[in-house]
C-alpha cells in the first residue's frame, strides 16, 4: 500500500439484522482526492460514509485512516469531520464559537485558534458573520459555516452527505464551484455522497457507484460514463438506450448482435466468455451519440418513426420508434432540422464505437423512468 | 380578506382571553389583595383600611423566619428534583432503544395516583414500623426504629422531591428529545466526547426545559402545606401552613391575605430572576 493513500476500506460491510446496507466495500482513496459516492436512495452511500466517520460500525471488515485501523476508534477521536446535509450548526453558538468547536476540543491555544478562525472565514468567504448565530444565515451561508467548521483544525479528510441537498438549483451549481475550489487549495481529501449525476460527474476524480449496498464501478468520471461496467451504471449515469437484441458472434473484431432486422456491431462488452450466439442481451448508445437525419455518415442507418419531440433549450430530445423499440436522439438546438415532426420517418444513424453490450440478466437493474412507470 | 386585519376584529379576537384573565386571575387576586389592608373586628372582616397586617409580619421575627427556611426547603427540593429528573430524562432520551413510550409513561404516572394517597405512601415508607425500618431491623443493622426519617424536614424535603420528579422531567425530557440528533453527531464528529458533548450541547439546548421545571417544582415546594402537616412533626411548619391556619384556624383572612401576598411577591421576583436564564442564546465555551 503507497503512502498515499489517506482511505482504505477492506471488505467494509454493514447489516441490520437480515437487512444488509453495505456489502464488501473495498477502496483506496488516495490524498488530496475528491472522491464520490454515488447512487440512488438506499443504496448504501450515506451509510458508508458515516462508518467513515465513525458514527456506525462496520458489521465487517475494516476502515483505515492513515494507515491505521480506526474500525473501532469511537467519531471523536477519528481525524475526519463530516458537514452534514443539513448542516449540523449548533444553534446556540455564534458563527464564530461554532468554528472555534473543533479547536477548542483538540485543546488549540487561544491565540491560534484566533488565527485559524480568521483564516477559514476568509477560505469561504464569510469574514463579516463571526457575530451571527445560524438561524441569520441563509442556507448557503450556513453552509459554508458548516464547511469552515470542518475545515478549521485540517483534519485528515472531509466527509460530505449531500452538502448541497438543500439548496436551490442555481445556488447548488455556485456552491459546487466553491467547494472544488476549496478543495484544491487545502488539497484536503473530500468524500462527497451525492445522488446527482451531473454533482459526481463534473467535481469528482473517482467515482464509486452503488446500489442495493454494492459497488458497481469505481472510476474516473470519464472511465464512468463512457465505460459502465454495469447496465445499472450506464443507465444511472446519463441517458442511455437500452435495445432488446440477440447476441449474433462474439468472435473477431468486436461483436454482433442483431436488433430487430439489423445486424450492428458493438466496439464493448461485458457479456463473459461464455456467452454464446442466440443469447438475450442488451444493446445500449448513449442519446446523444444517436443521429437523427444527419448529414454526418454512420455505420449503421436504421428508419424510424418519430413519436415525440420535446424541446430543452439547448437541445431537443426526439424520441423515435424503431421495429417495435424506443429509441431517444438528443439532438443539439444549433444543428436543429425543423422538418422533423411527429409521424415523419427519419433515418436515425449510430457508430460501432457508442454501442455497448450488456446481459439481458441486468435489465432489471436499470434505472429508468418510463412513461408507463410514472 | 384585507391585507391588514381592521381594529374591531383585533378586539373581538381579544376579549375572550382578556375575561378568562379578569375573572380567574386579576379578580381574585385583587380581592386578595385588598382584603390584605382590611382589618378584623370580633369574627367579622371589616373593611377598613390597615397597614397592621404587613406590620405585624415584619415586627414578628417568628414569621420571617419560617419564610426564609420554606424558601431555602424549596430552594432545595427544586435542586433535588432536577437531580433527580435530569438524568431520569437523559437516560431516558438518549439511552433507552425499546420501550420508551412504556417507560415515559411509569416515569409519569405517580401523577395519576391521588396526592394524599403518595403522602400516605411515603408515611409508611418511612415510619417507625416503616418499610425502611422493618427492613433494618429484620437485617440485624439497627435495634431501635431511626426516628429522623418521619416527622421533620427530612420527610418533607423526600415526599415533596418525590412529588416535583415528574414536573422536572417533562419539560426536561421535551427539551432534551427536540435537540436534532445530528447536532449530536457534530459534536462528536467535531471531537467531542459525551461529557463535553453534554456539557457544550446538550445541557445550553436544554436548559429551557431545565428552567421551567425547576419553576414548576419550586412553586409545588413553596407553597405546599399538605406535605408539611402530615410528615412535617412540630419542626416542619412552612410558610404555607402559616397561611392555611390564618384562613382556617384563626379566621384572619386579612393577616392570611398578607401572608399570601409577601409570599407571592418573593417567588416572582425569584422566578423572573431565574428565567433570565432560560434562553437559548449562550453556549458554554466563554470567550
Amino acid at each position: 500500500m503507497s503512502e498515499e493513500c489517506a482511505i482504505e476500506l477492506r471488505g467494509v460491510k454493514k447489516a441490520w439484522g437480515d437487512v444488509v446496507a453495505v456489502r464488501n466495500f473495498d477502496v483506496q482513496i488516495r490524498k488530496g482526492e475528491f472522491f464520490s459516492l454515488l447512487g440512488p436512495s438506499g443504496c448504501g452511500k450515506t451509510t458508508t460514509l458515516r462508518m467513515i466517520a465513525g458514527l456506525e460500525e462496520p458489521t465487517d471488515g475494516s476502515i483505515l485512516l492513515e494507515g491505521r485501523d480506526v474500525s473501532r476508534v469511537p467519531a471523536y477521536r477519528r481525524n475526519v469531520h463530516t458537514v452534514f446535509q443539513d448542516y449540523a450548526l449548533f444553534p446556540h453558538m455564534t458563527v464564530r464559537r461554532n468554528i472555534w468547536f473543533p479547536l477548542k476540543m483538540r485543546g488549540i491555544s487561544l491565540a491560534d485558534s484566533q488565527q485559524r478562525i480568521a483564516r477559514v472565514l476568509r477560505l469561504v468567504n464569510m469574514e463579516d458573520y463571526e457575530r451571527r448565530l445560524p438561524q441569520q444565515l441563509s442556507g448557503g451561508q450556513r453552509q459554508r459555516i458548516a464547511l469552515a467548521r470542518s475545515l478549521v483544525d485540517e483534519p485528515a479528510a472531509l466527509l460530505l452527505d449531500e452538502p448541497l441537498g438543500a439548496l436551490d438549483f442555481k445556488l447548488r451549481g455556485a456552491m459546487q464551484k466553491v467547494l472544488k475550489d476549496i478543495q484544491r487549495n487545502v488539497g484536503i481529501t473530500f468524500i462527497y455522497v451525492t445522488h446527482d449525476q451531473t454533482e459526481a460527474l463534473t467535481m469528482s476524480d473517482r467515482i464509486a457507484v452503488m446500489k442495493g449496498g454494492r459497488v458497481h464501478q469505481i472510476g474516473t468520471p470519464d472511465e464512468i460514463y463512457s465505460r459502465p461496467a454495469t447496465a445499472f451504471v450506464a443507465s444511472f449515469i446519463g441517458e442511455m438506450n437500452f435495445l432488446h437484441g440477440r447476441l449474433l458472434s462474439a468472435e473477431g473484431q468486436g461483436l454482433r448482435a442483431k436488433v430487430g432486422g439489423h445486424a450492428l456491431r458493438a466496439a464493448r462488452s461485458t457479456l463473459g466468455d461464455s456467452a454464446s450466439p442466440g443469447e438475450e442481451v442488451l444493446v445500449c448508445v448513449r442519446t446523444e451519440r444517436v443521429q437523427v437525419n444527419s448529414h454526418r455518415e454512420t455505420e449503421h442507418e436504421v428508419e424510424g418513426t418519430v413519436r415525440r419531440i420535446v424541446y430543452r433549450g439547448t437541445d431537443y430530445e426526439v424520441t423515435c420508434s424503431m421495429e417495435g423499440q424506443e429509441v431517444r436522439a438528443v439532438v443539439s438546438s444549433v444543428d436543429w432540422n425543423s422538418s422533423l415532426t411527429v409521424d415523419s420517418k427519419a433515418r436515425l444513424g449510430f457508430n460501432s464505437a457508442d454501442i455497448t453490450v450488456f446481459p439481458r440478466a441486468e435489465e432489471q437493474e436499470i434505472v429508468q423512468y418510463t412513461t408507463e412507470a410514472v | 380578506m384585507g391585507e391588514r386585519r381592521s381594529p374591531s376584529r383585533a378586539l373581538l379576537r381579544g376579549i375572550p382571553i382578556t375575561v378568562w384573565m379578569l375573572v380567574l386571575v386579576v379578580v381574585p387576586l385583587g380581592y386578595t389583595f385588598l382584603t390584605s389592608f382590611f382589618q378584623v373586628e370580633g369574627l367579622q372582616i371589616a373593611a377598613k383600611l390597615t397597614l397592621k397586617n404587613y406590620a405585624l409580619f415584619l415586627t414578628d421575627p417568628m414569621y420571617s423566619g419560617i419564610l426564609l427556611k420554606s424558601l431555602v426547603l424549596a430552594l432545595a427540593i427544586a435542586m433535588l428534583g432536577i437531580l433527580a429528573g435530569y438524568p431520569l430524562a437523559y437516560m431516558l432520551c438518549f439511552r433507552v432503544r425499546r420501550g420508551k413510550q412504556a417507560l415515559f409513561m411509569l416515569s409519569i404516572i405517580p401523577l395519576w395516583v391521588s396526592y394524599l394517597v403518595r403522602i400516605i405512601a411515603w408515611r409508611t415508607i418511612l415510619g417507625n414500623k416503616g418499610v425502611i425500618n422493618s427492613a433494618l431491623t429484620a437485617l440485624g443493622l439497627i435495634q431501635e426504629p431511626l426516628s429522623f426519617l418521619l416527622y421533620n424536614r427530612f420527610a418533607i424535603a423526600v415526599t415533596l422531591t418525590y412529588i416535583c420528579i415528574p414536573f422536572v422531567f417533562i419539560p426536561v425530557y421535551t427539551a432534551l428529545e427536540k435537540i436534532p440528533r445530528n447536532i449530536l453527531e457534530a459534536s462528536s464528529d467535531l471531537g467531542a466526547g459525551e461529557l463535553r458533548t453534554f456539557l457544550n450541547v446538550v445541557l445550553p439546548l436544554s436548559l429551557p426545559g431545565l428552567i421551567t421545571g425547576f419553576i414548576f417544582a419550586f412553586i409545588i415546594a413553596l407553597g405546599d402545606y399538605i406535605i408539611p402537616q402530615q410528615l412535617g412533626g412540630t419542626q416542619g411548619i412552612m410558610f404555607g401552613n402559616l397561611i392555611w391556619s390564618q384562613f382556617g384556624f384563626a379566621f384572619n383572612w386579612p393577616f392570611g391575605a398578607a401572608l399570601s401576598f409577601i409570599l407571592l411577591a418573593i417567588s416572582v421576583t425569584i422566578l423572573s430572576l431565574t428565567s433570565r436564564f432560560g434562553t437559548t442564546e449562550g453556549g458554554f465555551i466563554s470567550e
